[in-house]
């Protein structure tokens, strides 16, 4: 080992040392790259399209439009018997009603006023105007479709006025008025459709809301595709933003609905008949008497017609002739 | 250094340096000692202090991220809450509603791009996260203009924004501080743990700085080596001063960590929850009598937002005020749900509607500016107290390095002039 060599070993060696460690030094004072933060994983969405449930088995009932008979006239307030639903109502001093805020035309919180209106709510206010002489003395609660019969049965709401078709099925649970209105299931599809009935719309995305007759309907034809949505706006929406083809529904609901979009078009006859009837609580006999008689007395005074040319005439034409009220259940 | 014992028979004599028996190759051997170990103890000690002042600017860029990201999503709720809001009054919402919904959006729109800027790993998630925003503010747009025509479909596309709000961009909001907040304790840690190399080559230098002086005064009659004592006495001093540097910037990591940025984690939790409630609040009215499920989700929110005032109020000035502040509010929503389950509907909106003191809008908008105000402040705390912590570390990295390299050719000087009486 010779001198210079011995020196310069150490050197050597301490200057690889040197270049080893300014290499680590520099590793860790550059930026330190992360990992990409991880996209959460998809959640299944929140309104999965559901389809229908096969359509119950038909209830069978002699007569589903059969209700209560009432009293020749609507009984005075005053006079209602103690322990009466309808005279715990008069006494709690505001009529709870289940109602739509979304169907344009029948029952549907108007933007400019903040108030809900339509042919339902007139219903409605026709019955509170006969419990407390004031049409205003109603607690309108809007609820779903599939909300009806549930707050119905716990008693939640006193009246369920939101186009609802009087079913055999129904009758198992609840009670209804007699018919106030007979109405029908169109489809709704985009202007310029050739389509006019759903056998036309086999592979299509039809759109109804959960828990209702139109959906059940669904059924009969398996070449459709339903889709169910919380509401009938639910569709709307769904309609506008192409996630569905057409939209089917009662003729009143959809008339709502293509009047609030220039590019939908109701076609066809109506296909099923609809007849509405206000829900009450199974147990509510004497209130459902009390509504019948409201109801006998709207059509006999020129209030039922006059509520009908105010909200569905410009879309479903002329006053028809009222139901005939059947009191088939004694 | 290795230098193969000679085959010459085992002659290993006193001191600790094994090896080649004359004292020259001995001599030498030292020197090449004193050079290996003080360059790499100073450079280990530079190293310690230069990542140390990096992990504490990441951790502070990290915690700025979670601010920015943060900041969006208390932008979009806020945004959301007046939107809500407005629609209960109808289609002509006030104007300084809207000027609050059109600030919050643009608020939030810049923090997606900042954020984007300052973190390109959130980038993809902030892609994403921008594209709900754009789907939420084309939606709100479009339940305005059906709204101001009268139309009831405003108030479903109303719905299907704020539900998708919720259920796409708070999913995404939340990865992006998960990641953010792992970040943030990942650099403190290191932060934290960074003065023990430093102290180990403390240590090291020391050993050998002592055992070659030892070695030096044995062989060669002389107490000191005066550049070898000096060599050693830099680097020693130096590194003292940096691992002491290194040990009070972890303890300022750890203060920022459970105080200031505490706070504001806490903050920003409790204030993200109350703009959720108080959308809700306004939904729950929206629906009118079917709106339970929303104020359920009111109370799951007023909770959280009740348990991260509790956290965050011991840690910064007026934290009491603050949880009287979001009390207020709470109070008048009590009256509003009473007013609405009465059957007072007209008088609940009138009450959650109205800019007058009385309402729910004004306790809100009371909390909401006296929590942004203290937020903002233990932000800029998190972000001053990081700074100072990273202070002269990169200074003193540098004279670490420097006092490597000086005991190193002190070192060598010193044992090359014993070396030279051997010639």
């Amino acid at each position: 080992m010779s001198a210079p060599g011995a020196r310069r070993a150490p050197a050597v060696r301490a200057a690889g040392v040197l270049a080893v460690a300014l290499g680590v030094l520099l590793a860790g004072c550059t930026t330190a790259a992360y990992a990409p933060t991880p996209l959460p994983s998809d959640t299944p969405s929140a309104t999965a399209e559901a389809a229908p449930a096969a359509p119950p088995a038909a209830a069978d009932c002699e007569d589903p439009l059969a209700s209560y008979a009432p009293s020749d006239q609507v009984p005075d307030p005053e006079d209602l018997p103690t322990g009466s639903r309808a005279a715990e109502i008069r006494d709690r001093g505001r009529l709870v009603v289940g109602v739509s805020a979304d169907s344009l035309l029948l029952g549907s919180r108007n933007p400019l006023s903040g108030q809900v209106e339509g042919f339902d709510i007139d219903m409605a206010r026709l019955v509170a105007d006969a419990l407390f002489d004031d049409p205003d003395a109603v607690e309108l609660r809007v609820i779903t479709a599939a909300e009806r019969i549930p707050l119905l049965e716990d008693g939640s709401v006193d009246l369920v006025a939101r186009n609802m078709t009087i079913t055999c099925e129904r009758w198992d649970q609840i009670a209804f008025s007699a018919e106030y209105y007979r109405s029908g299931q169109k489809v709704l599809v985009p202007l310029g459709s050739e389509a006019t009935s759903l056998d036309d719309l086999g592979g299509q995305r039809v759109c109804a809301p959960g828990g209702s007759t139109s959906l059940d309907r669904l059924a009969e034809f398996p070449d459709v595709v339903p889709v169910a949505a919380n509401s009938h706006t639910d569709c709307l929406v769904r309609f506008q933003q192409g996630q569905v083809d057409a939209i089917t529904g009662d003729d009143t609901v959809l008339a709502g609905l293509s009047a609030q979009d220039p590019y939908a078009a109701v076609v066809g006859d109506t296909f099923t008949d609809e007849p509405y009837g206000l829900g009450m609580n199974a147990e509510d006999v004497d209130l459902v008497r009390f509504v019948n008689a409201v109801l006998a007395e709207a059509v006999a005074d020129g209030s039922w017609k006059a509520s009908y040319d105010r909200w569905l005439a410009e879309a479903l034409g002329p006053a028809p002739a009222p139901p005939v009220p059947d009191y088939g259940r004694g | 250094m290795s230098a193969p014992a000679p085959s010459g028979g085992p002659t290993t004599v006193r001191g600790r340096l094994p090896g080649p028996a004359d004292t020259p190759t001995r001599l030498r051997l030292l020197a090449g000692v004193l050079v290996v170990v003080a360059v790499p103890a100073g450079l280990l000690a530079a190293q310690a202090s230069w990542s140390a002042s990096a992990s504490l600017g990441r951790a502070a860029d990290a915690a700025d991220q979670l601010t920015r990201v943060q900041g969006v999503q208390n932008g979009l709720l806020q945004a959301d809450a007046d939107a809500t809001n407005a629609f209960l009054i109808g289609g002509l919402e006030p104007p300084e509603q809207r000027v609050r919904y059109e600030t919050a959006m643009g608020d939030a729109a810049q923090g997606v791009a900042q954020a984007a800027r300052a973190q390109p790993a959130d980038a993809e998630v902030l892609a994403a996260l921008n594209a709900t925003v754009m789907t939420y503010t084309g939606a709100v747009e479009r339940a305005r203009a059906t709204n101001r025509q009268g139309l009831p479909v405003g108030a479903q596309y109303l719905r299907v924004a704020s539900g998708d709000l919720r259920a796409d961009a708070i999913p995404l909001l939340q990865a992006l501080q998960e990641a953010g907040q792992s970040r943030a304790e990942a650099e403190l840690d290191s932060a934290r743990t960074a003065w023990l190399p430093a102290a180990a080559a403390v240590l090291v230098s020391l050993l050998v700085s002592v055992v070659a002086s030892v070695w030096l005064a044995r062989r060669t009659r002389r107490v000191l080596n005066l550049p070898v004592v000096v060599g050693g006495g830099v680097l020693l001093a130096v590194l003292v001063a940096a691992t002491v540097a290194l040990v009070v910037a972890a303890g300022t990591a750890e203060r920022v960590w459970a105080g200031s940025y505490a706070a504001e984690r806490a903050l920003s939790d409790a204030r993200v929850a109350a703009f959720d409630a108080k959308s809700n609040e306004s939904l729950t009215l929206v629906s009118r009598g079917s709106g339970a499920a929303f104020e359920e989700a009111w109370q799951v929110s007023a909770t959280t937002v009740g348990d991260r005032l509790d956290a965050a109020a011991p840690l910064v000035a007026d934290g009491a005020d603050l949880v009287a502040g979001w009390q207020d509010y709470t109070a008048r929503h009590e009256e509003v749900r009473a007013l609405d389950d009465g059957g007072g509907w007209e008088a609940a909106v009138d009450l959650a509607t109205t800019t007058e003191a009385e309402g729910t809008n004004a306790a809100f908008t009371a909390f909401d500016v006296a929590s942004a105000g203290v937020l903002t402040s233990v932000g800029a705390e998190t972000r001053t107290a990081l700074d100072g912590a990273r202070g002269s570390l990169v200074l003193l990295g540098g004279l670490c390095l420097g006092a490597g390299v000086v005991a190193a050719v002190l070192g060598w000087r010193g044992v090359a002039r014993r070396l030279e009486e051997y010639r």
